[in-house]
């Protein structure tokens, strides 16, 4: 099966780099998923969510503040402000959206953000 | 001839010193450490943002007449109004650490004082301010505590200032002065340009053939916009990062070489320690058997 390279960068250091088989990012104009193969593309993103779908067909579900994406033939880049993954961490639901919370302070449109995270966190704990 | 007990207490208290270098020390060389871990994880995002940066800006120096007409790339001839951010350590006792960066400063204003410039002053680090202020040269920002404790918020809103000025026209370029990591035994000073980024690096030919993205022009220059305030950020950021590691390095060293004087310091009293007492006994011996002999 087809696989793309994913590498999520912050200041602070890489927060993710491996293969994915599906990228979702919450594009400034609206959220939109990458394949592989998906043509090249450079695109700013607002507070949101990044979904991945990884090879084991698990959901990793990753909150940024803001970012910018470059999607070329090598693969998926995204530079990121401030990261916090949602799923797959070992902290408790709680200290999760506290930490989001902390990260979406500062972003203008933070109650929309903070709004579209809690239902994700809500949906991520329901499954998981 | 020096006392005895005084020559004591002073081995005493060098010897104490040189406990407290060595701990000294030892503290800089953990600190440093996670420093240089944190410098070497930050620096993945300053080449990604970097190429980023070149592969926009010379797609839009491709696609559209004229260049880029944007601020932030427009390279000033006669700059009126300078921002310079100094970072310097909120700490001494880190050998000429600070003084470096406080000189290279010293010898920007002059620089531009000749040149009729006028310069704004930005100072983090406690030792850099303590400098500035007892001189009397006036800062427009004073940070005390983020040098030492670097973050990436506070760096960003630190910067930002001089954004929003740079953006509105009333400063035109915007430096960034500190020392920097250069190895275990060496800082490194850098004194760079942060505002307006330059762009003689970028190679136009380069960056349209290594990728085939497609973008529209006024689409990526709010792009380029929002990523450079990002770059700006990022840099006073790193520059945080390396000042810190560079720090401990050099604090490490002045420890260092403390340690190794208290040892040596220890060691001449010691042996004046020993003359003084032998001193003593011969005296006392004599003192003896000329009694003895005076009672024959």
């Amino acid at each position: 099966m087809d696989s793309l390279k994913l590498e999520i960068v912050t200041p602070t250091g890489v927060i993710y780099d491996g293969v994915a088989l599906e990228v979702t990012l919450p594009g400034s104009e609206g959220e939109f998923g990458v394949l592989p193969r998906h043509s090249s593309l450079s695109t700013l993103l607002k507070a949101g969510v990044i979904d991945v779908l990884r090879e084991d067909k698990s959901i990793e579900s990753i909150l940024i503040n803001w970012g910018h994406v470059n999607v070329n033939e090598h693969g998926v880049t995204v530079l990121a402000d401030g990261a916090v993954a949602l799923s797959g961490s070992s902290g408790s639901m709680a200290e999760v959206l506290e930490s989001a919370k902390k990260l979406l302070k500062d972003v203008s449109e933070s109650k929309m953000a903070l709004a579209s995270v809690s239902a994700k966190i809500d949906s991520i704990s329901r499954v998981g | 001839m020096a006392n005895l007990k005084d020559i004591k207490r002073k081995i005493g208290s060098v010897s104490n010193t040189q406990k407290t270098t060595r701990a000294m020390k030892l503290v800089s060389t953990a600190k440093l450490r996670r420093a240089e871990e944190l410098a070497r994880r930050s620096k993945v995002f300053a080449q990604r943002t970097n190429d980023v940066i070149v592969e926009l800006a010379g797609q839009i120096e491709c696609l559209k007449v004229g260049g880029i007409d944007n601020r932030f790339f427009k390279s000033c001839e006669d700059a009126k109004m300078v921002d310079i951010i100094f970072v310097t350590a909120d700490k001494g006792l880190c050998g000429g650490f600070n003084m470096q960066t406080i000189k290279a400063v010293r010898k920007l204003l002059t620089a531009s004082k000749e040149k009729k410039t006028k310069v704004r002053l930005r100072g983090i680090g406690k030792k850099g301010i303590e400098y500035f202020s007892f001189n009397q040269i006036q800062m427009l920002d004073e940070v005390i505590g983020l040098s030492s404790a670097p973050d990436m918020d506070r760096a960003a809103e630190f910067m930002n200032s001089s954004i929003a000025d740079f953006k509105d026209g009333s400063v035109d370029e915007v430096y960034i002065v500190y020392n920097g990591f250069k190895n275990m035994l060496a800082q490194e000073l850098h004194v760079s340009k942060i505002l307006p980024v330059d762009t003689t690096g970028f190679d136009c030919e380069e960056s349209s053939k290594s990728s085939l993205i497609e973008i529209e022009a006024e689409d990526s220059e709010k792009m380029l916009d929002s990523l450079v305030t990002k770059y700006a950020q990022y840099n006073l950021y790193y520059a945080l990062i390396d000042s810190v590691a560079a720090e401990h390095s050099a604090r490490m060293q002045a420890m260092d070489a403390a340690t190794n004087n208290a040892k040596e310091m220890v060691k001449t009293l010691k042996v004046a320690y020993n003359k003084a007492r032998q001193e003593a006994i011969t005296t006392e011996l004599i003192e003896i058997i000329s009694g003895v002999e005076s009672m024959k």
